[in-house]
């Protein structure tokens, strides 16, 4: 039985359609990942499996039971992390924890092992309110309170938003550690960079599942030839680019610009190198490159 | 039963972290209950008061030093037209004019009879109305008075008539017993309203209530354990009233404390219940303020604090059967001056209990409708 089986779900929001015929399923023990942009529909699907939110159409079994029906039992065997911290600031960090745990039927000290390496950092500023921590120790406080009950699954919705790129990887290294305990995590993250190390993703947009399979298929499954080079008027090659015949597909990343073609290589990259000549384009080195994630998505949604 | 001990104990802990609202809860009644009596005072202590006197006989000066004498009167002396009187009221430099009209004198021992006219400020109609009764009583007392030095008959009607007045449980007349009541009317109201509907929505605010939902406890655990707390507070402020009422205004309660107790708890949850429901309406604080500040105003208006229910028109009666303040404020009143016993009272607490029952269960009704 997988532990999460999402059927034909829709949801709309007046005119407009957050979610269109979502169809998920999420394996006992891995990490999955819910990648996409902003306003992909990420946080209203979580909203749905963490029972704050109905379907308008189609069915979701978390662990067995349905989101609608069976919603307190799943309360009672899920952890959910809100996107925006979301514990009282005047309670210390102790008395937000044991608070939550209350509300579970639990005890801190019943449930240590799940968080002991977390709850080993917050330790020294047990008894400051939890406003008054910084971003790190807040998210970390955050997750413990999600975790005081033991879940079988938890729920992160873009936990990792705002954290600065250490402490991301931290966290990171925290959610598998969960994940070996025994926990099946889903998180949501609009960084493409962190959808490697989730055991299999899906990628989503304008409330549409793209694609949902290992990030290392994903990434095999590329059908161009990516090349990358350096340009110092992305923008008017963005222009220039119009004019460009070959098939291909071309956007600018960070300070570089990254050309797929989808033809064969040996004919497209001259093409492509007198075209520049042509227009007295200067460049950097065109270099071929292995595509990431990033990649992936932007030619997912090229080719629907 | 631990999980709804655990929510009041955060409640409190959380009231108790607050400087502002401990210092609101604490310092709000007493600032209240000592400027609020004092400025809400229909008593008028000195009219400025100016003459204009036709006749200038001794029965007319007489009458005028009578007023000067009044402690009730401040003489802004002589005026010789009506026009000058007119600048005077208009510079408010001026309440009451005293017109004495000519042959004053000679038509009073004549036993003729006479107009004297008074004219008011009526921009305060609770002062021009109190006012005139003033210079009724002065004229009338001065009459009297003459009538038995100069052993005339009956010189005026005026002078038979003995008027006397007694002022049922409010002996002086002392309107701090009418409005120190209706502060703890007021007290109890926002307690149970503003506090728990700001508290609520704040939840709403900072994102704890999306937490709390998916924790697997129940709407009613979740709202009894935001009721209890805040009822307790608005109890404990109400029995800080009625030791500050006895403190600072020796207004003892005449009737029974219990009972009086008992309404206020019923009365209490009306509040709660209301709190609730805007809580679930609102998106944000400032929605809520918004409209717990529109629906006071208009409960407070129309409770009979400051102007007897009694006097106003139909459509106002009708509004007043959906006031809970308007029940509560006549229980209390009741209560407290009146001595008045449970049965006489019986209709107004049935009917809290009614709203109470109504407004809890739209509350929790909403807050399903909102989150599942």
């Amino acid at each position: 039985m997988p532990e999460i089986a999402i059927q034909q779900i829709n949801k709309r929001f007046g005119k407009i359609q957050a979610l269109k015929d979502i169809n998920i399923t999420v394996e006992n023990g891995e990490v999955f990942g819910l990648v996409g942009p902003d306003g992909a529909g990420k946080s209203t699907l979580f909203n749905i499996l963490t029972t704050l939110l109905k379907p308008d159409s189609g069915q979701v079994e978390v662990l067995g039971m349905d989101v609608v029906k069976d919603y307190l039992q799943i309360r009672q065997v899920i952890g959910y992390l809100p996107g925006v911290f979301s514990l009282y600031p005047d309670l210390s960090v102790q008395e937000n924890l044991s608070f939550f745990a209350t509300m579970y039927k639990s005890s801190i000290l019943d449930n240590m092992s799940l968080i002991k390496p977390i709850w080993k950092q917050l330790l020294p500023f047990k008894d400051r309110p939890a406003g008054k921590l910084s971003g790190g120790m807040k998210q970390k406080l955050a997750l413990c309170c999600a975790l005081i009950h033991k879940p079988k699954l938890l729920f992160l919705d873009e936990p990792t938003t705002g954290v600065d790129p250490v402490s991301r990887r931290e966290f990171w290294d925290i959610l598998k550690d969960i994940q070996h305990k025994g926990v099946t995590v889903v998180v949501s993250t609009p960084y493409m960079d962190e959808a490697t190390r989730c055991d299999r993703i899906a990628l989503i947009q304008s409330g549409e599942i793209i694609k949902i399979n290992t990030p290392e298929n994903i990434i095999s499954n590329f059908k161009g030839h990516l090349f990358t080079m350096k340009s110092n008027d992305i923008f008017g090659l963005m222009k220039l680019m119009e004019h460009f015949e070959l098939r291909c597909n071309y956007y600018p990343y960070g300070e570089h610009f990254h050309i797929a073609f989808y033809d064969e290589v040996e004919k497209a990259l001259p093409v492509f190198e007198s075209f520049l000549q042509q227009h007295e384009r200067e460049h950097g080195e065109i270099k071929p490159i292995t595509p990431n994630i990033e990649d992936c998505f932007i030619e997912l949604i090229q080719m629907k | 039963m631990r999980i709804i001990l655990m929510l009041i104990k955060k409640e409190f802990l959380q009231v108790f972290r607050s400087p502002l609202l401990l210092s609101i809860l604490i310092v709000a009644p007493m600032v209240q209950f000592v400027l609020f009596p004092f400025t809400a005072d229909y008593e008028i202590k000195v009219l400025d008061i100016a003459f204009i006197d036709n006749d200038n006989s001794t029965l007319s000066r007489n009458l005028i030093n009578e007023f000067s004498a009044s402690s009730h009167f401040r003489s802004k002396g002589m005026i010789d037209s009506k026009s000058y009187a007119d600048k005077l009221m208009k510079a408010d430099k001026i309440d009451f004019l005293v017109e004495i009209p000519q042959d004053f004198e000679k038509n009073i021992i004549s036993q003729y009879g006479t107009t004297i006219a008074i004219t008011a400020n009526a921009i305060n109609t609770v002062k021009a109305g109190i006012g005139c009764g003033y210079v009724q009583t002065v004229i009338g007392d001065y009459l009297k008075e003459m009538a038995e030095n100069t052993g005339m008959a009956s010189m005026s009607d005026n002078a038979q008539l003995f008027m006397t007045n007694i002022y049922w449980y409010n002996e002086q007349m002392n309107y701090k017993n009418l409005i120190v009541p209706g502060i703890l009317v007021i007290l109890v109201t926002l307690i149970g309203a503003y506090v728990t509907a700001l508290n609520l929505v704040r939840e709403k605010e900072i994102g704890t209530i999306e937490q709390i939902n998916v924790t697997p406890i129940k709407k009613w655990q979740f709202l009894l354990g935001k009721m209890i707390p805040f009822w307790i507070l608005g109890m404990a402020e109400f029995i800080m009233g009625l030791f500050l009422m006895k403190l600072i205004f020796d207004i003892n309660v005449q009737g029974s404390i219990p009972v009086l107790l008992t309404i206020t708890a019923i009365y209490l949850f009306v509040m709660l219940g209301l709190g609730f429901f805007i809580s679930a309406v609102a998106e944000n604080q400032l929605q809520a303020m918004f409209i717990v500040f529109f629906l006071f105003i208009v409960f407070v208006l129309l409770s009979g604090l400051f102007t007897p229910t009694e006097g106003m028109p139909e459509w106002a009666k009708i509004i007043n059967y959906l006031n809970p303040m308007s029940f509560y404020m006549d229980v209390i009143k009741k209560m407290v001056l009146k001595g008045c016993e449970f049965a006489d009272v019986k209709y107004q607490t049935i009917t809290l209990a009614v709203m109470a029952v109504i407004l809890n269960t739209a509350a929790v009704l909403s807050y399903k409708e909102s989150s599942k």
